[in-house]
């Protein structure tokens, strides 16, 4: 099984989100408001922008009528920095326009204050 | 994009800070932006609900200054990354001077200090770029006199008319063109902020955005009919960011208007489908998420591959990467579109072999 340390708990706070490799491949991790770590890979499957530089904010929720907005899930959207493409981190990446599509995602661990990226 | 295609950018968006005019302005118009804080006046309602606004976040300089002002990170993260062989700065529409509702005498001096910025930090910095001759249209006689002072820089390749509320085919706008074709410069149109919804503005941005090309095929249709390519038999015209996919509608809805119209146009000598496969061409940004066998239809219902022209619209969110953008298509059409065609259009741009 291969596996490395990504990073340090410590290094990203919740809601926040930071570049790293996992051998030669660029990977994101994500941290959520709960404290929990997520891996994807760090390239938008539409156009291969590199999603640590969008940005991690809430969703606009489609359980919504027409004229009516409601702001949720935040700090756990991942938003592509080009064409703004929403990605739902709690939910392995899928987009939020078209579920059936998601961010390759990589498993993850915790040992102590080590971020572990494994497959 | 493999790397032994060459690449004309048809559409980067270079953009100046205010300040950086006012060494190109007299007075009083410098009074104006250095004291009274005049800023291009805005229609929209909505902010764009991207992740940064109009451009892409990755592309804001690291110093803080907006996306598109700096040369050296424009050549970092655009034009050697890709290996650009030549781009077209179209601006980024602010200052937009043709797009003023009045005060023209302003419009006509930000014009012309613009036109001065641009040769002096980006095209004489760049080999790889090449210009547009800003105007302000509204004053024609005016815009005439810019074309003639700047219209002859070797880089210059286009007049740029911004797509509002005006319909530029009107013969009061002739005599722009009669320039624009005397120094070989083609007609570059962009999009500002034409209110798409009858005169008015839709109540979502996403409405918006995606009747876009709705406003460029009013101005096609306007300058077809009202003879600007039969009056001008050397100008072409070449619709930015507007899309394409369009384009097999508009040829087979013109003819066929032709067809049982033609009385009252009778300057109009050829089907407008010939006119708009001779003159007019389309920059493929933004592209809809085609297959290869949709595109090759497309190509296929337009009768030719010779219409359509690459652009990547940096640093704008809704940028295309020449890499993914387009299916992968046979080398010898995506030489076309990533190079030939733009190539082939621009007079001015020099064959590479003679650079």
């Amino acid at each position: 099984m291969k596996e490395q340390v990504v990073c340090k708990t410590t290094d990203i706070q919740p809601g926040e989100m930071m570049e790293s490799y996992f051998g030669k491949q660029n990977v994101l991790i994500c941290r959520t408001p709960d404290g929990e770590f997520y891996a994807f890979m760090n390239q938008c499957n539409h156009q291969g922008a590199p999603l640590h530089r969008g940005m991690i904010c809430g969703a606009t929720t489609d359980q919504s009528e027409p004229g009516e907005y409601h702001y949720c899930h935040k700090g756990e959207i991942l938003r592509c920095p080009w064409h703004g493409r929403e990605f739902d981190i709690k939910n392995e990446g899928r987009m939020l326009a078209n579920p059936d599509k998601k961010i390759p995602s990589f498993n993850i661990r915790i040992e102590d204050e080590k971020v572990i990226v494994y497959k | 994009m493999p790397k032994q295609i060459p690449l004309v950018d048809t559409d980067i968006h270079e953009r100046v800070q205010y300040q950086e005019l006012l060494e190109y302005l007299d007075e009083p118009f410098k009074h104006y932006i250095q004291n009274c804080h005049w800023i291009q006046e805005k229609h929209m309602p909505y902010t764009q609900p991207s992740v940064a606004g109009v451009d892409r976040a990755d592309a804001v300089i690291p110093d803080g200054r907006p996306a598109g002002s700096d040369l050296a990170f424009m050549q970092e993260q655009l034009l050697d990354d890709i290996g650009h062989e030549f781009g077209i700065l179209t601006g980024a529409l602010d200052p937009s001077p043709s797009s003023m509702h009045g005060w023209h005498e302003m419009a006509v001096a930000l014009a012309s200090a613009y036109n001065d910025w641009q040769i002096d930090k980006w095209l004489d910095k760049d080999e790889r770029l090449y210009g547009s001759v800003h105007v302000a249209a509204q004053d024609r006689d005016e815009a005439v006199k810019e074309i003639e002072r700047v219209g002859t820089h070797p880089k210059m390749v286009q007049v740029l008319l911004p797509i509002d509320d005006i319909m530029w085919g009107d013969p009061y706008y002739h005599p722009i063109f009669e320039a624009a074709e005397k120094h070989n410069l083609m007609i570059g149109m962009h999009h500002n902020e034409p209110p798409v919804y009858y005169g008015k503005w839709p109540r979502y941005f996403i409405e918006w955005h995606t009747l876009i090309p709705t406003a460029h095929m009013k101005q096609v249709t306007n300058m077809i009919f009202n003879g600007v390519f039969e009056k001008f038999p050397n100008l072409g015209m070449i619709m930015i960011e507007g899309g394409f996919t369009f384009i097999p509608h508009m040829m087979w809805k013109m003819d066929q208007q032709y067809r049982d119209l033609r009385h009252e146009v009778p300057w109009l000598k050829r089907k407008p489908s010939d006119v708009m496969k001779e003159h007019v061409r389309f920059c493929t940004q933004p592209s809809e998420e085609l297959n290869k066998k949709d595109f090759m239809s497309l190509i296929e219902q337009m009768g030719t591959d010779e219409m359509i022209c690459f652009a990547t619209d940096y640093p704008h969110w809704d940028y295309d990467s020449p890499h993914r953008a387009l299916p992968n298509l046979d080398p010898k059409l995506k030489k076309k579109i990533y190079f030939e065609n733009a190539k082939n259009f621009y007079p001015k741009i020099p064959d590479t072999k003679e650079r």
